[in-house]
């Protein structure tokens, strides 16, 4: 095999293994999540939104709430998948009969209203067949402060942007018995 | 494999087991300590609060183990639930070497002569068994001293005018009030209250070797950096290894203490480190398992002499759980009063300690320590907003500027807080575990109230624009960190599960030195007190054994 032909024969191998074998896997699992699926994170994403809002600061998107909740729903809050999984179906049914859209596309104010409606417990069971909205929402409104306000090594709170915004130095330096200020 | 035998075992490795063990090691007793966690390590766990001690959220980093571990909740209408050590009510105290004291406040109360009478000075309490203590402060003012020598305490007596009487000063300075206590301490002064530094089992000066208090931010709930905060583990637990006397033996789980024909302890079964079943032989027997598991202990302890447990004749092993009921009045103010230096507390008010008009007991007030960001989340004014823009808002301007007065209120022992085991539910070891029960007292309540007023008058003083209040001392089970009470020392063998000097009344070699013995909690963190029974305890037994060899 001359160099050239070598060089050719790597160049399409990768292209035939890229396409055969990594590309399937890629449609398989294309999102970033261990328990959501990529619709089941947009629905939460809009949530965490909600519950800690982008102002002149940060809000929950930006700090990678969603990562931090699916982290610990893979793991240490592993018995509240059900939860979460019945909870974002009951509440897309219910957006979808009411309103012809998934929650995250309701314009902020409808959502906003909407959960409200899920905080005081105010669908029907037919809407919500099993458990309570209120369980659904106030887990994640933990989750989400938990997420916002943690420790980043636990997914969330992106370069301790909370910190930040709290006017609080981290993380602390060991041996040297300080801060890092991020102020 | 036998274990030798040994003059004495001891049962965990806490606030007074490590006292226990160091007093037995150094009079030339041969000692096996048994600790069902690990060495404490602070790289393991650094400034997390989703894991600190504080806040359990994503695990206990102290112990134990939230899988192997779980205890059954009973409610007010007889529901069981299961909880783990991450769940709500487990009342959850760690496991590891030195047990509470390596990520604790370390507060240094020493009770008031009255907390050992309060039968005496209050009369009886309907509802309540509340009793004297058979010992009194006098009998263990030696040994408060010896802890806060030994383990050593900052602090300055001398300012409190209520603190009982003492012998020798703390050894070490007290700290300096940290911004909110300088406003705090001038606007009480004004309300004719006496406000000093809260003493702590924390160097503020280089102290036994180890460096002063650095002021982490992030000092309750974790270990410390620089190891500036004393607990057993950094002082007499290696004082009791360093006598060649004493073993410690990390991960081993004891699950019964074993009795013979005549009515003696003879040892213990455990699990050791890789989980195989193991017997230990000794002398004697003292359990320092803390309140819950130290009952626990004893119920499962059972034998044709001792058919409902171990101490349990007359069924008051695990009765009468108590912790504290916390209370606090928050305050908002208009500039930043917070300055975040670890760990936070440093003002306290002894005011409402006793001779307050129909207040039995009473607690003691302190500013709070540092709370972190997610534990911050939850703080808010009755009627706000727990979510969206609002919610955001007010934790950004307000997280350096909410100011809160709190207290441990001694709770009203109540017969029927209790700690019972639940022969169904097992942990990974297959051992029964702990069923925790009852409601505290309708009294705590009323004594919460009391004193949130008084917190949230100081907070209004000092210029707090808005106040409100969080009144504790309702529902149950009692216990938490503060857990005590559930094997009361007495001299009636009927009414009480241990003498004078925690010796089982029915098996003379059969010891409790917890907080389990205490008869009341006192209006105080419990640490030091705990930490002095260990010295009572533990000073008998060793000047006992000297001579009688308890056979």
């Amino acid at each position: 095999m001359t160099s050239q032909n070598r060089r050719e024969f790597i160049k399409s191998a990768g292209l035939v293994f890229g396409s055969i074998i990594l590309f399937p896997s890629c449609l398989k699992n294309k999102n970033n999540y261990r328990f959501f699926t990529s619709e089941e994170a947009l629905c939460i994403i809009a949530i965490c939104e909600q519950i800690i809002p982008k102002d002149g600061s940060p809000g929950a998107t930006d700090a990678g709430v969603i990562y931090y909740i699916d982290n610990q729903l893979s793991g240490v809050f592993y018995y509240d998948q059900e939860i979460y999984r019945n909870g974002i179906l009951y509440l897309q049914k219910y957006c979808e009969k009411t309103y012809q859209k998934p929650f995250q596309q309701l314009i902020p104010e409808k959502q906003t209203q909407l959960l409200k409606i899920l905080e005081s417990n105010q669908l029907t069971e037919t809407d919500w067949p099993r458990g309570k909205p209120a369980d659904f929402f106030n887990r994640i409104v933990g989750h989400t402060m938990q997420g916002f306000y943690g420790s980043p090594i636990h997914g969330g709170n992106k370069d301790y942007m909370s910190f930040t915004m709290l006017r609080i130095d981290y993380p602390l330096v060991i041996g040297q018995n300080r801060y890092v200020s991020n102020i | 494999m036998t274990n030798k035998h040994v003059n004495a075992i001891i049962v965990g490795a806490g606030a007074s087991g490590g006292v226990v063990a160091k007093e037995l090691a150094t009079s030339g007793m041969s000692v096996m300590l048994f600790e069902r966690g690990e060495w404490p390590n602070y790289d393991e766990h650094p400034n997390d609060e989703l894991i600190s001690q504080r806040t359990e959220v994503l695990g206990s980093p102290f112990g134990p183990d939230p899988l192997k571990n779980p205890r059954v909740l009973i409610s007010k209408s007889g529901e069981r639930q299961i909880v783990t050590p991450i769940s709500g009510g487990y009342n959850n105290n760690a496991a590891c070497v030195g047990s509470g004291t390596v990520s604790y406040g370390a507060m240094a109360w020493r009770l008031m002569e009255e907390d050992f009478k309060l039968r005496t000075v209050y009369g009886h309490v309907d509802g309540s068994t509340l009793e004297d203590w058979p010992i009194t402060y006098e009998d263990l003012e030696p040994c408060y001293e010896k802890a806060e020598w030994e383990i050593g305490v900052s602090g300055d007596d001398t300012q409190n005018p209520f603190a009982p009487p003492r012998n020798k000063k703390q050894p070490m300075p007290p700290f300096e009030y940290n911004h909110e206590a300088k406003v705090l301490c001038e606007a009480s002064k004004r309300l004719g209250l006496h406000p000093f530094p809260i003493p702590m089992l924390r160097n503020s000066i280089p102290y036994n070797d180890r460096a002063g208090c650095i002021r982490n931010r992030t000092c309750v709930g974790f270990a410390c950096p620089v190891d500036a905060k004393n607990g057993t583990q950094n002082t007499v637990i290696p004082i009791a290894i360093a006598t060649g006397n004493c073993v410690l033996k990390t991960g081993s789980k004891v699950v019964e203490i074993m009795t013979n024909d005549h009515g003696k302890a003879t040892g213990v079964r455990y699990f050791d480190q890789n989980d195989k079943p193991q017997i230990q032989t000794a002398d004697l027997v003292v359990i320092t398992g803390a309140a819950v598991e130290t009952a626990r202990l004893l119920l499962n302890s059972k034998s044709k002499l001792f058919p409902n447990g171990l101490g349990n004749n007359n069924d008051w092993v695990g009765r009468n759980l108590m912790g504290h009921a916390y209370t606090a009045a928050c305050g908002l103010f208009d500039y930043d009063i917070l300055d975040f230096s670890g760990p936070g507390a440093t003002v306290a008010w002894c005011d409402f300690n006793h001779h307050n008009p129909g207040i039995i007991g009473g607690g003691l007030l302190t500013n709070d320590f540092n709370r972190l960001p997610y534990l911050y989340t939850g703080m808010r004014p009755p009627g706000s907003a727990m979510w969206g823009k609002e919610h955001k808002e007010f934790q950004r301007s307000m997280y350096h500027r909410t100011a809160r007065i709190m207290g441990p209120v001694q709770e009203m022992p109540n017969f029927e807080a209790r700690v019972t085991v639940d022969s169904k539910i097992k942990d990974f070891w297959g051992v029964p575990v702990a069923a925790l029960s009852g409601e505290v007292h309708p009294l705590d309540y009323e004594h919460c109230k009391f004193l949130t007023n008084k917190a949230e008058e100081i907070l209004k003083e000092a210029g707090a624009y808005q106040t409100w209040q969080n009144v504790g001392g309702k529902g149950g089970p009692s216990g938490y960190q503060h857990q005590n009470g559930t094997a009361r020392m007495g001299n009636d063998k009927k009414t009480s599960v241990v003498n004078r000097y925690g010796q089982v009344h029915e098996i003379d070699n059969l010891f409790i030195a917890d907080g389990s013995i205490m008869v009341n909690g006192g209006g105080f963190n419990p640490a030091l007190t705990i930490m002095a029974l260990g010295y009572w305890v533990g000073g008998y037994i060793a000047k006992t054994f000297a001579t009688t060899k308890f056979k």
